[in-house]
């Protein structure tokens, strides 16, 4: 068997192991239980609101909005974060280069919410 | 077997040809967004197989701007799906169709 | 992957600075920082001010232009990524006037529609930055970024009548087809990083041009390079995307797209193949030569069926895309000659190509529509406007002594000079759709002449100042260049590129 291969009985090792050992455990479990059915147990709530309608449901187009401002503002992360591994390295010509990175971000933050995107409303 | 920089870009065309074909043939636009991160996603893998293997920084590099100019993009796609659902209740590329062409 | 990136970069050295090589891009960063920020303060009530604050700093823009032109010394910065040389500087100056023809076309359409003003011209601020940074950009991720920072406002701005369902599908397809193009072009990036292991332009160079066969790996990095801006520049058969898009969009941006957007598609082409594929005419000139006989011969053809004046336009468009590809077909073989002819072209279609567009804006102010059969008897009820249409027209169709002529006259001499097959083929192609289109384009010459107006409605139609101005601005200029030739010959005179190495 070549190394790449052997590499991966490894992980193949572990996943049946991680299978058996669940399996065993809910096994046990059901061996050693009471058994009684119930229509009330198959519910999702056993106490409350009983669930209507489907699972399926649009969400308001609200939440995109929010997911999409979430997503650029994470995403420009990914420029601040090499800088900030060599902080030193870089003094005070990288600290005035990052300020004017982050203050043009800001600047969309700012008309975000300044055109009441950021509201709940 | 040894995993070689080969093996990485040949992951790469299969991902970017994915992708673009979902483009050119689903019609809803979400999909088609999904198929524009793919192909973006094997340009970085590609770039990043390249960079492993030359030994070098720049590949890397690319990455961070194509991953960042990615996620743009993507915003002002759904962006502009947003603006038309506001006015239609479902998106679809076909039923954009005013115009000829 | 941080502590890898930390361990491999050597000591940071701090990169000289040269204020002045990147005082045009700075200036027009602050204008664009400018005009959000008047926006997030005043909000509606800014909407007056920003078209002029707007038109103010393209103006300031044009200033460090001007001095780094009479400077004259060829810049370089961040080991080579950043060029300021005199090409540079000739296309961001046409960026930035179109951008200032683009403001005045827009003041009056834009405050009289229901739409946002204040985004409207820091979008447009932010893409014209994008475009005089392709100027200069000399590596490929700062060719990809300046890309995606001139297409994605221009994306918004063609979606901008964001009620109007035509408007939305422009921009649709705009985007669908833009972020593809992208991602073919980063593609073709990513191989040509592989196969050379710089981004720099002149370090590709270096390892591509050498003697014997390209690899296979190159060969499809420059393939799909200019795949990705044949879609850009709307040639053909990557243009299925231009006449919807153009007949949807706001006008004014529709001249913003078939000129900035086309002639920073250009420029990014120009750059990779003079710059980046230098000596690989082997791969790139047959693949340029397809699409340019191709954009000139399918553009003229469809334009003929036209009824929309836009879309034929965009047709148009599409053909005057191939006649700019014609002279980078032979580029390998007469490069001077073919850099100066299609920057020149350039220059000139930016003139021609924008006044069309305001005249099809001045008419639409009256007729509501631009299809073709409202230019009937144009003349009867605006004399001025159909002088002006007719000068563009003509001078689009090439005939002398407009400013067309002599741009077509110059890329005739490109490809002749080449005295190769190819050339001389190119160069019957050329002639032949000239013919054509002069077809389509003494048709509406004569509807707007000779025709009676549609039910006797001669009521003149008012024009604004700042549509007036930009009318005179663009008549003018397309006059001058035809009759005084030497005026763009001496600004787009040869070896314009730094470290080109014929």
């Amino acid at each position: 068997m070549s190394d790449f291969l052997r590499s991966y009985l490894t992980v193949a090792i572990f996943g049946l192991v991680g299978f058996a050992l669940v399996g065993a455990f809910l096994g046990l479990g059901r061996l050693l239980r009471p058994d009684k059915p119930n229509l009330a147990k198959t519910e999702a709530y056993e106490s409350g609101v009983d669930p209507t309608g489907d699972m399926w449901s649009q969400s308001n187009i609200r939440y995109y909005i929010f997911a999409l401002l979430f997503v650029m503002f994470d995403v420009e992360a990914v420029f601040i974060f090499p800088w900030a591994a060599r902080l030193e390295a870089y003094e005070i010509f990288g600290l005035i280069e990052m300020a004017i990175f982050i203050f043009i971000l800001l600047l969309g933050l700012l008309y975000a919410w300044r055109k009441g995107v950021l509201k709940w409303v | 077997m040894e995993l070689t920089t080969t093996w990485y870009l040949v992951l790469s065309v299969l991902m970017f040809s994915i992708g673009a074909v979902g483009l050119l043939v689903r019609r809803n636009p979400l999909v088609m967004f999904m198929c524009v991160e793919l192909m973006l996603n094997a340009v970085n893998i590609s770039f990043v197989a390249f960079g492993a293997d030359l030994n070098d920084v720049g590949g890397q590099i690319s990455v961070f701007f194509v991953l960042v100019v990615a996620a743009v993009e993507v915003v002002v796609g759904l962006a502009l799906v947003v603006a038309i659902t506001r006015r239609r209740s479902d998106a679809n590329a076909d039923d954009i169709s005013v115009l000829r062409g | 992957m941080l502590a890898l990136l930390a361990q491999q970069v050597p000591d940071f050295v701090r990169p000289d600075i040269d204020w002045h090589a990147a005082a045009p891009e700075l200036t027009l960063l602050t204008f664009g920082a400018l005009v959000t920020m008047m926006d997030i303060v005043w909000l509606e009530k800014g909407r007056k001010l920003t078209s002029i604050v707007a038109s103010i700093g393209l103006l300031a823009t044009m200033v460090p232009i001007i001095t780094l032109a009479v400077d004259g010394a060829d810049r370089s910065m961040f080991g080579g990524a950043f060029v300021v040389d005199d090409y540079a500087l000739i296309m961001k100056a046409v960026f930035i006037l179109t951008g200032y023809v683009v403001i005045l076309l827009s003041t009056n359409y834009i405050a009289e529609g229901d739409y946002w003003e204040n985004e409207y011209y820091g979008l447009l601020l932010s893409s014209i930055l994008g475009m005089i940074l392709m100027a200069s950009a000399r590596d490929l991720i700062t060719i990809f970024v300046a890309l995606e920072l001139l297409s994605i406002p221009a994306y918004m701005l063609a979606t901008w009548r964001k009620r109007d369902l035509k408007s939305n599908e422009a921009g649709m397809k705009y985007y669908l087809m833009g972020v593809f193009a992208s991602a073919i072009m980063l593609y073709g990036m990513s191989l040509l990083y592989g196969g050379s292991g710089s981004t720099l332009l002149t370090d590709i160079n270096e390892s591509i041009s050498g003697p014997g066969d390209p690899s296979a790996v190159v060969v499809l990095g420059i393939i799909f390079v200019i795949v990705g801006f044949a879609f850009k520049v709307s040639a053909v058969p990557f243009h299925t995307w231009a006449p919807d898009t153009y007949e949807g969009a706001p006008t004014p941006i529709t001249a913003f797209l078939s000129v900035a957007s086309k002639a920073a598609g250009f420029v990014a082409l120009m750059n990779m193949l003079f710059v980046g594929f230098f000596g690989r005419d082997d791969v790139y000139e047959p693949v340029i030569w397809i699409l340019a006989a191709l954009s000139m011969t399918v553009g003229n053809l469809i334009a003929l069926r036209q009824t929309n004046m836009v879309r034929l336009l965009a047709y148009s468009g599409v053909a005057q895309a191939g006649y700019m590809l014609a002279p980078l077909a032979v580029a390998g073989d007469v490069p001077d000659s073919a850099l100066a002819a299609t920057v020149g072209y350039l220059v000139i279609y930016a003139a021609m190509n924008l006044g069309a567009f305001a005249v099809v804006i001045a008419v639409a102010r009256k007729t509501r529509t631009a299809e073709i059969d409202d230019y009937r008897g144009l003349f009867h009820w605006a004399p001025g406007l159909t002088v002006a249409m007719t000068v563009f027209l003509f001078a689009l169709a090439g005939i002398p002594p407009l400013g067309g002529w002599w741009a077509k006259f110059r890329i005739m001499g490109a490809v002749i000079e080449a005295n190769t097959a190819a050339g001389v083929v190119m160069g019957i192609f050329v002639a032949v759709n000239s013919v054509i289109a002069l077809y389509y384009y003494a048709r509406i010459g004569v509807k707007m002449w000779a025709e009676p107006a549609p039910d006797d409605d001669t009521a003149p139609v008012r024009v604004p100042v700042s549509l007036t101005s930009a009318l005179v601005l663009t008549a003018a200029a397309t006059i001058a260049f035809g009759v005084l030739p030497g005026l763009v010959g001496e600004v787009t005179k040869v070896s314009l590129l730094a470290g080109v190495g014929g």
